[in-house]
């Protein structure tokens, strides 16, 4: 059942939600330049829920944000949902943003001025676009969040205020959902609460959803798991097994 | 804690030009005023001393007849007396306008004050000399023919020299002999008589207060001060507002940057930092940045009084300006006030400093917690100023009294100013959320923003809302001064432009050539006859006021009843019936004086027809509204040459009160403005320090699919909120008080004051004050569009 994906310089584009090619990014210049990501070659897969784990430092978030177009590489390429990235502008890659993905982050998730209901819809809001009615009030109804919406995010607890970000990154059906570490903040109900609907949305709705993780509970819920380290990827996991999961952060170690 | 204080004044400068700008400004003003008053005093009292120099004593308190008496006794006696004063004459010729200063040119040589620029001195009647300042303005210059008054005390002259006259106190544009000044000794205005040749005792038995001359020119000299004084202290009025909206800001800034550095302060308790160690290190913070701009504040207001002073020198060589000098004890002041200022406003911010626990650094990151409400008491205590403000305001209304009415005033304001955090907030939510309907989520994250905190909303729009609230408040009450004066005018020019003959009878065609120039609205020709008038009146032209009057003035004319002459104070008689002859009729007419239609006679038509046959004498004109008073004069003085009649100007002296009246709005408003513009500063500081707290949420828009332009949109839609609500507000509590201060204050003088609204005016100030927090908000939306879409976003 599991095999490891070698990584290679010619994935192809269709079947993959989104693709990186020779990706490097660094910051800073000369003596004090940091390479957070050295060559990253990925595909992530549509419909399936990949998670990316590594350790503090790693690359991760960096090779989440230039994967999200929130980051711009400094060499290589990102598809995203067949899209180039290096060929937009800011306001192309903003727009391409909020048409074709969603975010949730581990903190600081909504504006504290909406309401909860206002932050659901304040992507579709953006793009001066309609609510579909029916997909709307199925999340509301599978989020629990019914009688949330006109409460302010300080109103809220941290599993609710996750659940109302999860709500506003579905509700304008994007290609790829991108999750920072969704339960960085949350205690371990709440994370499993936030965890199993992201992993629903993946089963039932068919959603492709990457999270940036170090926790290895939070990664058990995904189908793939992509290993980062020093800028690389170690391997590619699909559907790993607890141990085997261990065993490959552990290598890196 | 030095090291922390010293790191973060480095770290934090940034963050504090706003305040230091602000305290700059009204430190400026201060010393700008200095500059400005010293100069006044210095050409005020310059040339004070320089008329009496000769003199062994001063007459004061003298009429015009008294004083040709007293310069009579001086010629018998051997003596010598100089008359200074002046009277205000018609000037035809040249350039000069209509009217002007006439005063008196010494027969003794020893007691002429003035000092020849070019040309000479008059050496007998009919010839002038002109003041060399007035003569470059009015263009006079050496060899121009003038004719000085009007009537048969009319004297033609000849200007023979240009003389510098440099007395603030009797200085004038003209200076005849004085054998042609006594013709007009009924309207000499006599200021003071030097005399030579006998001291004060010797002159006890003149009419008139007799004075030692050095003592006279020092009270003169005191008196000049004081009035420079009196400007000072209005411009310090000025400059108290412009520091009370400083202190506004100022206090905003500390209470901002203190939330944001809440986790420093902390920290600085975690790691031992005592409450008094943290509240001190503040303070000097304070301390050293009302230094700093105090001292920046002290230079550029010097550099500005100077510059200021050297160009109304080089733009109006008449004004009295001299030299200006600095007085230390004024600049010790100002460098302290702007200290004071500083370290008032900042006093209650830094008081809060302390109140935060050592714990607060501990907690996980929480975003500052900026949601501040208005409290009960706050509430409460606002609440019981405005309706005991309100109620005062109508006490003042209802007994006309000033001292409630300024009560009232106070007191409403700053109630109104307390209920800032619960009133503003929910204005911006009014005018946010019709801005909504049309400007969708820019607008709707906008008004979000704004309102989020409502004691700093507030607090920004509250330097604005004072600025607004009396920059409205003088606009309407002198646009509602204007509506009377101009009631005035008209009563006392009722005709804008008057063609009269000075020759043979006018050509029936010159109505319609003058109906056919630009500009004009309407014309009428007016009947009457040539007449010579007794009692020193002389030559007139005599009219009757045609039925069709009432399309050329703008008030009433008299209607002379039959054996009745109307004449104007110019050419008023020394009698109260005056013989008026034409071709040898002769008719004995009782004298009534008014003015309004230039120099002629008005009598009923009955009394026309026992005079002669009537003929066109002149054509009256009403200018077109808004005509340019000059062009139209232009234009109808190149028909009057042609057809031998002489232009009488009511619509100059007009404009030249509506100028007036538009220096002084111009004057109060842009003093206003430095207020004005210092509560902008304070506008765009709190948005570019709001924008500094609200990093993250602004990468969360981004990465949400905010593009730049929305963010920017976002900005600016907020800074435009905030001014335009405050501005709002201000105009109508600007109109409010105007309307209180005009019943409680000018109905009780005059009648008939009916309250005008400066609609254009008030429209532009709110359109003028939505530009500038346009403008304010320029620079914060630029550095927070610059925000990386993941920037803050980090898991770490």
């Amino acid at each position: 059942m599991t095999q490891i994906l070698s990584s290679s310089t010619d994935l192809p584009t269709s079947g993959f939600a989104a693709v990186a090619r020779g990706l490097t990014r660094t910051y800073g210049r000369g003596d004090a330049a940091v390479h957070a990501l050295r060559g990253v070659d990925l595909g992530l897969p549509v419909g399936r829920f990949t998670a990316i784990m590594g350790p503090s430092g790693s690359g991760k978030s960096t090779l989440m944000h230039c994967l999200a177009g929130l980051d711009q590489p400094t060499s290589g390429s990102v598809a995203v949902a067949g899209t180039a990235l290096e060929d937009l502008d800011d306001t192309a890659l903003t727009l391409f943003r909020r048409e074709h993905l969603g975010f949730v982050f581990q903190s600081f998730n909504l504006l504290p001025m909406l309401t909860a209901g206002q932050n659901i819809l304040l992507p579709l809001e953006l793009a001066g676009r309609q609510p579909d009615r029916q997909r709307h009030d199925e999340l509301i109804a599978t989020l629990g969040l019914g009688d949330r919406l006109t409460h302010r995010p300080h109103e809220l607890s941290g599993g609710q205020q996750q659940r109302v970000a999860i709500a506003r990154a579905l509700v304008h059906e994007p290609a790829v959902v991108f999750a920072d570490e969704p339960t960085g903040n949350l205690d371990s109900e709440s994370s499993a609460e936030v965890l199993g609907h992201l992993r629903r949305t993946v089963r039932e709705l068919g959603q492709t959803v990457v999270m940036v993780t170090h926790e290895l509970d939070a990664a058990a819920y995904a189908d793939d798991v992509v290993v980062i380290a020093d800028g690389t990827i170690r391997a590619h996991l699909v559907e790993p097994s607890a141990d085997q999961l261990v065993a490959t952060l552990r290598g890196e170690r | 804690m030095r090291t922390v204080l010293l790191a973060s004044l480095r770290t934090h400068t940034r963050r504090y030009v706003a305040a230091v700008l602000a305290v700059t400004i009204g430190v400026g003003f201060v010393v700008a005023t200095n500059a400005i008053a010293s100069a006044a005093r210095d050409g005020m009292v310059a040339g004070v001393a320089l008329p009496y120099d000769d003199a062994d004593a001063v007459v004061t308190d003298l009429s015009g007849a008294e004083a040709v008496t007293l310069v009579d006794r001086a010629a018998r006696a051997g003596d010598s007396a100089a008359v200074l004063g002046w009277t205000m004459q018609p000037v035809r010729g040249s350039r000069v306008s209509d009217r002007v200063d006439v005063g008196a040119i010494a027969d003794d040589p020893v007691l002429r004050w003035q000092v020849v620029e070019e040309g000479r001195f008059p050496r007998g009647p009919g010839e002038a000399v002109a003041d060399v300042n007035a003569a470059k303005s009015e263009g006079v210059g050496v060899g121009d023919p003038l004719t000085v008054g009007a009537g048969s005390r009319a004297v033609e002259v000849t200007v023979v020299g240009l003389v510098d006259s440099p007395s603030a106190s009797v200085g004038a544009t003209l200076y005849l002999p004085w054998s042609e000044v006594t013709a007009w000794s009924q309207t000499l205005y006599v200021d003071s008589v030097a005399y030579r040749g006998a001291g004060p005792e010797e002159l006890s038995g003149v009419p008139g207060t007799v004075r030692d001359v050095d003592e006279f020119v020092e009270d003169r000299s005191t008196e000049l001060s004081q009035g420079v004084n009196v400007l000072a202290y209005v411009l310090l009025l000025f400059a108290a507002i412009a520091l009370t909206v400083a202190v506004l800001v100022i206090a905003n800034t500390f209470s901002i940057l203190f939330a944001q550095r809440t986790r420093d302060f902390a920290l600085l308790r975690c790691v031992g930092a005592t409450r008094r160690q943290v509240l001190r290190s503040v303070r000097v913070e304070a301390l050293l940045l009302g230094a700093v701009s105090s001292v920046v504040g002290v230079v550029a207001g010097a550099g500005l009084g100077l510059g200021l002073v050297a160009l109304v020198r080089e733009l109006s060589p008449r004004a009295p300006l001299g030299a200006v000098s600095f007085s230390p004890a004024w600049l010790a002041a100002a460098l302290v006030t702007g200290l004071v200022v500083t370290l008032l406003a900042a006093w209650l911010p830094t008081r809060k400093v302390v109140r935060v626990s050592p714990l607060a650094a501990l907690r996980p990151d929480q975003d500052v917690d900026v949601h501040t409400a208005a409290g009960r008491l706050r509430i409460g205590l606002g609440l019981a100023l405005v309706v005991g403000g309100v109620g005062l305001l109508a006490a003042s209304v209802a007994v006309t009294s000033v001292a409630p009415m300024l009560a009232g005033g106070i007191a409403s304001f700053s109630g109104l100013l307390l209920l800032g955090p619960v009133l503003v907030p929910a204005l911006i939510r009014l005018g946010g959320g019709a801005l909504g309907r049309v400007g969708g989520t820019t607008a709707r994250l906008a008004t979000g923003n704004a309102v989020r905190n409502p004691r700093r909303t507030a607090a920004t729009t509250a330097s604005l809302l004072v600025g607004v609230t009396l920059t409205t408040a003088v606009l309407t009450g002198l646009a509602t001064a204007r509506g009377s004066i101009d009631g005035e005018m008209a009563t006392q020019h009722p005709v804008d432009l008057t063609l009269t003959a000075t020759g043979d009878p006018l050509p029936t065609t010159l109505v319609g050539d003058v109906r056919a120039t630009p500009d004009v609205a309407a014309a009428v020709a007016v009947e009457g006859v040539r007449a010579e008038v007794s009692h020193g009146v002389g030559d007139l032209r005599v009219l009757t006021v045609p039925d069709d009057a009432g399309t050329v003035t703008h008030a009433a004319l008299p209607r002379p009843r039959p054996g009745e002459i109307w004449l104007p104070y110019d050419v008023a008689p020394d009698a109260r019936r005056v013989a008026v002859t034409v071709g040898g009729r002769d008719v004995t007419l009782r004298v009534r004086l008014g003015e309004g239609w230039d120099l002629a006679g008005l009598v009923a038509p009955a009394t026309l027809a026992r005079l002669g046959d009537p003929a066109p004498q002149a054509v009256w004109v009403r200018a077109g509204g808004g005509a340019d008073a000059e062009d139209v004069a232009g234009d109808l003085e190149a028909l009057a040459v042609n057809v031998d009649a002489e232009l009488g100007n009511g619509l100059a002296q007009r404009a030249y009160v509506t100028l007036q009246l538009d220096v002084l709005t111009g004057a109060v408003v842009g003093l206003l403005g430095i207020a004005v513009v210092i509560a902008l500063v304070g506008i765009g500081n709190t948005l570019g320090l709001s924008v500094l707290e609200r990093g993250r949420e602004h990468s969360l828009l981004r990465a949400l699919g905010l593009t730049r332009r929305q963010l920017r949109a976002t900005l600016a839609t907020e800074a435009v909120l905030l001014s335009v609500v405050a501005t709002v507000l201000g105009t109508a509590v600007g109109v409010a008080y105007a309307w209180v201060g005009n019943e409680a204050m000018v109905r009780p003088l005059v009648d008939d004051s009916p309250m005008v609204l400066p609609v254009r005016q008030l429209a532009l100030v709110v359109v003028v004050a939505g530009l500038a927090g346009l403008a304010s908000c320029l620079l914060p939306a630029r550095r927070a569009a610059r925000v990386a879409p993941a920037a803050g976003l980090a898991t770490d």
